[in-house]
């Protein structure tokens, strides 16, 4: 048959439409599918804080309440240095990021397997600070609302650690290039979100 | 104009410009509070 004729019983309409998979999604925004949903998983994660952040603000500001409870202490270099660490964790994602780009694969692989170590770190020493802090949840509403806030957080982390192993198997069994790379960029965009979310944790809950 | 949504890259420069602001923010913060 001639390059460009239809086969028999078939029409241009045809032809057209026809492709091998599931018909093509329906976009009803001007905005890209990936982006939106972040967006929306963004916004609905920050009102999740917010609601925890309220409850902060309520009992600070609205309730005039002693912070934290009388009686008890936060660890606030410990937990500066576990800041300093998460926070590395970002730079070492950007690096690996910044080196997969540009094509060097140890640097990729190096920097991925940082991040992860990081943020293992950083939960390793949160966990060891819940079991010395020497108040619970239950013992007061200050108890309540700072495990709530970092438990939240921890939990995030968790989630995010879980998405840095996925990106460092996969990078160790080759996949991913400079061009390629989708799916190091979206969780590398979620855990800039959960540090973003530490750095307002810290301050507020432990600072201030 | 930047959108940490868009990019690992313009994420982490966001993430920049917050910890920035709320270092200015702590620390106007302890100075006020230790002046008044």
């Amino acid at each position: 048959m001639e390059a460009g004729a239809l086969a028999p019983g078939r029409t241009v309409a045809h032809d057209e439409h026809d492709h091998h998979g599931p018909p093509e999604a329906n976009r009803s925004s001007r905005v890209e599918p990936s982006l939106l949903g972040m967006l929306l998983f963004i916004i609905s994660e920050v009102m999740i804080f917010g609601a925890f952040f309220t409850a902060y603000f309520f009992i600070r500001v609205v309730n005039g309440d002693a912070w934290p409870a009388e009686g008890t202490e936060l660890p606030k270099l410990i937990a500066g240095v576990n800041t300093a660490i998460l926070l590395s964790s970002s730079f070492t994602l950007h690096w690996a990021e910044t080196a997969l780009k540009a094509d060097n694969r140890f640097g990729f692989q190096a920097g991925m397997f940082t991040t992860f170590a990081l943020g293992a770190t950083f939960l390793f020493i949160q966990i060891n600070e819940y079991v010395h802090i020497g108040f619970s949840p239950q013992d007061s509403a200050q108890g309540t609302v700072f495990y709530g806030l970092t438990g939240l957080h921890g939990a995030h982390v968790a989630v995010g650690l879980t998405l840095l192993a996925i990106v460092n198997t996969r990078a160790f069994r080759g996949h991913f290039s400079a061009k390629e790379h989708r799916g190091v960029e979206v969780p590398g965009i979620y855990w800039h979100f959960v540090d973003v979310m530490w750095i307002v944790v810290y301050s507020t809950v432990y600072i201030l | 104009m930047l959108n940490p949504l868009r990019s690992e890259e313009e994420a982490f420069r966001f993430l920049l410009y917050v910890v920035a602001v709320v270092v200015v923010l702590v620390v106007a913060v302890l100075v006020l509070r230790a002046l008044l």
